[in-house]
């Protein structure tokens, strides 16, 4: 399983997101950060996907967190005509997810890692 | 403007069946604008294609360009050779631009890959609207700078209709009465006693009606 993890900078610490992620011969997770999750636009996802990613997480600030004011709100609506282009494309939906950060941490991210492999195998 | 959108990725995966080698390629200008045929779309619908032939097994080779204007020969020639080493074009121009392409490269295979849709402007981020078909013989002068041939859902020259409710069309309650429009713009700018006048039928000869149009300046031939 091959897994994209993007992720704004400003909302998570690029060291524990990679001590708490491993990759085995099963998964591969490469992780991209962004200066804000704003910054993503429909290719780059897309780029992903052709580039053998099975599933796509965007990792965006919290509601009325993003120190760019609406990057987060541009990152949803983008991944969400990401998502339906997959399943004009054919891949079905389900495969581009948004995480929208919370109080828990990279636990949030690392439990929804491990959904999104669930669902895609 | 003019505005397009993209076709869906079923539909251009349809039309680009059997073909191996494909040129996609987008116009710098009116597409561009409206986010559906300049050099960002053709990455974004050439990866779409991509992923969809690696799915299907189709065994699409992709090559992705834009120009400045499909609907000029001095950028058409920009992309002759890259024209020449495809099998076919996908034109992510509107309507004239895949025509023009098509008619230099006899031999070419040239396709949509958008769906002209109208000459329109940008309304807000994300929202364009239809404001000119067109017709060849322009009355905005007459209406307060509003179309009613295009903008009236009726294209009334002498409305209104009466069927609005409030400032909404009744067939469209999404859209504004553009004969609302018209007298409120007409009343702004001490202008209403041009609604006093009967308007005659529209001649559409100047449109499509009498068939393709050409416009000829002499003065810019030698």
């Amino acid at each position: 399983m091959n897994i994209c993890i993007f992720y704004c900078s400003n909302s998570l610490d690029a060291n524990a997101l990679k001590q708490n992620i491993s990759n085995n011969e099963k998964d591969e997770v490469n992780t991209v950060s962004l200066p804000c999750s704003g910054k993503v636009n429909l290719l780059y996802l897309l780029k992903a996907f052709e580039n053998g990613a099975d599933g796509v997480i965007l990792v965006t600030c919290g509601q009325n967190e993003c120190h760019f004011l609406e990057g987060n709100l541009r990152a949803k609506k983008r991944a969400e005509a990401v998502d339906s282009m997959l399943e004009e494309i054919g891949l079905g939906k389900g495969r581009m997810i948004v995480i929208r950060k919370n109080n828990e941490g990279i636990k949030q991210i690392t439990t929804a890692l491990e959904q999104l492999k669930k669902d895609l195998s | 403007m003019i505005v397009a959108e993209r076709k869906t990725i079923p539909e251009l995966v349809e039309i680009l069946n059997g073909h191996k080698k494909i040129l996609v390629l987008g116009c710098g200008t009116c597409v561009t604008v409206c986010l559906a045929g300049g050099e960002r779309e053709v990455s974004i619908i050439s990866s779409a294609l991509r992923i969809a032939s690696n799915i299907r097994k189709l065994d699409f080779e992709i090559e992705e360009l834009t120009i400045e204007r499909q609907c000029d020969n001095v950028f058409i020639e920009q992309a002759t050779e890259a024209i020449e080493r495809n099998d076919v074009v996908l034109s992510l121009g509107c309507g004239a631009g895949v025509q023009a392409i098509a008619e230099r490269f006899l031999e070419k295979p040239v396709y949509a890959g958008l769906n002209t849709e109208f000459i329109g402007v940008l309304e807000e981020r994300g929202i364009w609207t239809e404001k000119c078909a067109a017709c060849g013989a322009c009355v905005l002068h007459q209406y307060g700078g509003i179309c009613p041939i295009t903008r009236c859902a009726k294209h009334m020259l002498n409305g209104p209709c009466g069927g609005s409710r409030e400032d909404r069309c009744e067939v469209r309650p999404d859209r504004p009465c553009a004969w609302q429009l018209i007298y409120q713009r007409l009343k702004g700018i001490g202008q209403l006693d041009r609604l006093k006048k009967i308007a005659p039928p529209k001649n559409w000869e100047t449109s499509l009606d009498g068939g393709c149009r050409v416009i000829i300046r002499e003065d810019h031939r030698i």
